[in-house]
């Protein structure tokens, strides 16, 4: 109300209007001491409904960049440990070149060449052991089959659990839709597998056996028949070539490897070459795993040189030493090929871990200013809002006793 | 011809005129702050002369009476006004109790969303950690209770409202009954030429309290005041009232018939059951509706993402979270559906280490609902409507509350009691007794010397 109209009018009680000013200031004093307490501006919507809804979405964009840190520390103690693993399978390696150029040389006895055979098994199971590395529970060679070791001991024939000479299994038994039976092969370095489906048959298994041996991606002379015992028997028929074999078939049942048919030195991998992807930033995704069939198996089949190598030294001739000594090297140059996308991940990891560093201080700065009070503004304020209570109490505490009959003489 | 005789009667009659303006400024004065009272003026009035001859003698003053003090313009803007105040106060005061639910905390959605999304990415770098997974199952719980706990606000909120919907139609038919009544007892004063200024403050405080209830408009005719509200259903028409009804909609809310049964829910915009009403049947429906929209497309969204993945047994992911089939209602009832970490639909290729389908289901976060924008988008907008809903309503009752004091102001500046002029009044009127009294006493002196001449010629 305008100081000139409150003048042309009657004024006969003042109390409403004191109680409203103290209302208003002790309102406007409780907002200061709000943001100065709580350091503030915006403590519930209605205080900023433009800043409190941006709020929700920069606290998400908060808790998604310390997610990808988190994400980034937990993926590069992996890649490390990984890395790590490389680097002592690169230095195994160059001690089994180092071996197999001294077995390749003709002085060198039988004697001598057991004794070094002997010296690269003990570098082949190392490298098998590091290829089997686990961090926190996972398989770190394994691809997506991070569960279990990544590399097994192979075997030549591996036989069903289901089947006997009362039930036995026939070429005609159907197969469970769905059901996958695997065939690593340690020679190939590769993994058949196959996945039944309606009407598949053993015979079906093992047409698709033998079409992968035409193939190449299993050893030469490996088959699935029904052996005498009624069982499904799967198996390279030969001493020196292993496979390790799995099925989730119920009708096959768990694949058992036959017993004494172990293959000396021959690993095969029964990982995957997945890849798992794990998001770092908001449109950055890294490899968080290198499967070992990728680094072991499949280019140069670094596992099988080094077993090569040892048949060699065991029974070969020089030449022979000599060209499984090269297999081995170009192993260890492929294996360091490999290594290189790793060093780049991890390098790349943190650069990122930099980068989010940033983006959580840019993160809070924009936090601050949508809901955080300029605390010098906010004192003031404050200090403003005590003046004008203090004010308002004092002059509604002058006016308001103010009457004529303070003035009139008792009756 | 003027005589001892007729000084001393218009003296006496004095003395009674200000007696009754001092009576007057004694009821001024007491009621200085009764609610609703209006200040009443003494009517003094020149008593007739006497004529003598040529010359004409006064004869003194009489009390005709009282008047009241009234601006009825003034009146109705501030019924007007309380009307909207009253409205704008039902609207915020929900809307306070409501938008603790929307602001930020450890619990709100927006934040469990993310620590749901943050859990999902967790597992990502390592599928087969029970602790990961357990941490998604938690995050799941958690925002599930939290799109629960928000709907249950809204609900109870309405529950509330739908209860003051009744309540407010008992306190209407109460005062319309009041004010009914009081009808033909002010048009009776009037009619005999009586001050009816004590009953009509009474009816104007009683209209004042209907308007804080609900939006009345208000007709004076010669039967006294005629109340309806907005849409023109009538509340009182002289001496009748017409209560009004309420009961249960098909939405199992409480709808107001008027005395015809014709439903008028929908035309109460104002007061105290406007502002109630809007709140129930439009703000909070809004609300719950958008709050629904999110849950189930979410949920939805997860259950999709979940079914494109294996769980950690290989099989074909389940629907993670339980959503109704229809829309309403799916914040209040969305729930867990997998009750253990090994039915995450972790993997894209059915091995137990595989992350791929995780991706699909923290993809979630920055894709589109249905709705047209991301789950934290839409939550941000439901806080956005929360929070501009309470500022208007905040802004809305704090105008109405400035405006009704201006408008008060403007009242008591012509309605008012002024202690001040009251105790001039008294002042005025007391030496106007005390004036009168000596002319009594004047006369009274005068009537002795004329007795004591009669005695003294007799003796």
């Amino acid at each position: 109300m305008n100081a000139q109209r409150r003048a042309k009018m009657r004024v006969t009680n003042m109390v409403p209007d004191a109680e409203y000013a103290m209302q208003q200031s002790q309102q406007a004093l409780s907002v200061a001491m709000q943001q100065v307490s709580t350091g503030l501006k915006i403590n519930q919507p209605s205080d900023g409904p433009a800043a409190a809804a941006n709020m929700v979405t920069s606290l998400a964009a908060s808790a998604n960049v310390d997610q990808y840190t988190s994400n980034v520390s937990s993926i590069l103690s992996q890649m490390e440990t990984a890395d790590s693993a490389i680097s002592a399978v690169v230095t195994s390696l160059n001690t089994a070149i180092t071996l197999g150029t001294s077995g390749a040389n003709g002085t060198v006895t039988t004697a001598n060449k057991q004794a070094i055979a002997a010296q690269v098994q003990g570098v082949l199971t190392s490298v098998i052991s590091l290829a089997n590395t686990i961090y926190q529970g996972v398989y770190v060679f394994g691809g997506t089959e991070s569960t279990t070791p990544p590399f097994v001991a192979a075997s030549t024939t591996f036989t069903s659990k289901q089947g006997s000479a009362a039930a036995p299994l026939a070429t005609a038994t159907a197969l469970t839709a769905g059901s996958v039976t695997t065939i690593s092969d340690a020679t190939t370095g590769d993994t058949f597998a196959f996945k039944a489906t309606a009407g598949d048959t053993v015979a079906t298994l093992a047409t698709a056996v033998n079409n992968a041996v035409a193939a190449g991606t299993l050893s030469t002379g490996t088959s699935a028949t029904i052996n005498a015992a009624g069982q499904l028997a799967i198996g390279t028929n030969s001493s020196v070539a292993g496979i390790v074999v799995s099925s989730n078939d119920a009708v096959l049942g768990s694949m058992i490897a036959a017993p004494g048919t172990g293959v000396p030195n021959a690993y095969a991998y029964v990982g995957n070459s997945s890849v798992n992807s794990v998001q770092v930033g908001d449109s950055l995704d890294v490899a968080a795993n290198l499967p070992g069939s990728q680094l072991f198996t499949s280019g140069p089949n670094l596992i099988g040189s080094l077993n090569g190598l040892i048949t060699v030294l065991q029974t070969g001739t020089t030449l022979q030493i000599g060209a499984a000594t090269t297999a081995v090297s170009t192993g260890l140059n492929y294996v360091a090929q490999q290594r290189i996308p790793l060093d780049n991940t991890i390098s790349q990891l943190n650069d990122q871990e930099s980068y989010l560093g940033q983006e959580t201080v840019t993160l809070t700065t924009q936090q601050t200013s949508l809901v955080g009070a300029n605390m010098a503004e906010a004192a003031t304020n404050l200090s403003q809002a005590e003046l004008t209570n203090s004010a308002v109490l004092a002059s509604a505490a002058k006016v308001l006793p103010q009457t004529l009959l303070n003035y009139l003489p008792p009756a | 011809m003027a005589s001892l005789s007729t000084s001393l009667l218009t003296a006496v009659q004095a003395l009674d005129a200000v007696t009754g303006a001092l009576q007057i400024t004694n009821n001024n004065i007491a009621n200085a702050s009764t609610p609703g009272y209006s200040r009443q003026m003494a009517v003094l009035q020149e008593a007739a002369p006497t004529n003598d001859g040529n010359i004409s003698v006064g004869n003194g003053v009489v009390l005709e009476g009282y008047q009241s003090v009234r601006d009825e313009l003034v009146q109705t803007q501030i019924q007007q006004e309380t009307q909207a105040q009253s409205g704008a106060n039902a609207q915020l005061s929900s809307l306070q109790q409501i938008q603790p639910t929307f602001t930020t905390s450890t619990q709100d959605i927006g934040t469990e969303m993310s620590a749901m999304f943050s859990s999902l990415s967790s597992l990502s770098t390592d599928p087969t950690n029970s602790a990961d997974g357990a941490a998604v199952l938690t995050a799941g719980q958690n925002l599930a209770t939290a799109f629960n706990t928000a709907s249950n606000a809204l609900t109870s909120q309405q529950t509330g409202l739908n209860t003051e919907v009744t309540q407010d139609v008992n306190q209407i038919n109460q005062l319309t009954q009041q004010i009914a009544a009081l009808n033909p007892k002010i048009a009776e004063l009037n009619a005999t030429g009586q001050n009816g200024g004590t009953l009509q403050d009474q009816q104007n405080q009683l209209v004042l309290s209907l308007s804080a209830l609900t939006s009345v408009a208000v007709t004076q005719t010669a039967n006294g005041v005629t109340l309806t509200t907005g849409n023109g259903t009538p509340l009182v028409v002289g001496s009748k009232n017409f209560t009004l009804q309420t009961t249960t909609g098909s939405n199992g809310m409480q709808q107001v018939l008027d005395h015809n049964g014709t439903n008028i829910t929908a035309s109460l915009t104002s007061g105290d059951l406007g502002g109630t009403i809007q709140m129930r049947d439009k703000t909070i429906p809004g609300l719950l509706g958008q709050l629904d929209t999110l849950a189930n497309q979410f949920g939805t969204a997860i259950n999709a993402a979940q079914e494109t993945g294996f769980d950690q047994k290989g099989k074909t992911g389940q629907n993670f979270f339980t959503i109704p089939t229809t829309v309403a209602g799916s914040a209040a009832t969305i729930s867990m559906a997998i009750t253990v970490p090994t039915q995450i639909a972790s993997s894209s290729d059915g091995t137990a280490g595989s992350n791929g389908n995780l991706a699909n289901l923290i993809a979630v976060q920055t894709t589109a609902l249905p709705a047209g924008q991301t789950p934290g988008d839409a939550y941000a907008n439901l806080v956005y409507q929360v929070g501009s809903l309470t500022s208007n309503a905040t802004a809305e009752s704090g105008a109405t509350t400035a405006s009704l004091l201006q408008l008060n102001d403007q009242l008591n500046s012509v309605s008012g009691v002024s202690i001040d002029e009251e105790s001039t009044n008294l002042i005025t009127f007391q030496t106007a007794y005390e004036a009168a009294a000596r002319v009594v006493t004047t006369v009274q002196a005068l009537f002795q010397i004329t007795v004591s001449m009669g005695t003294a010629a007799a003796e």
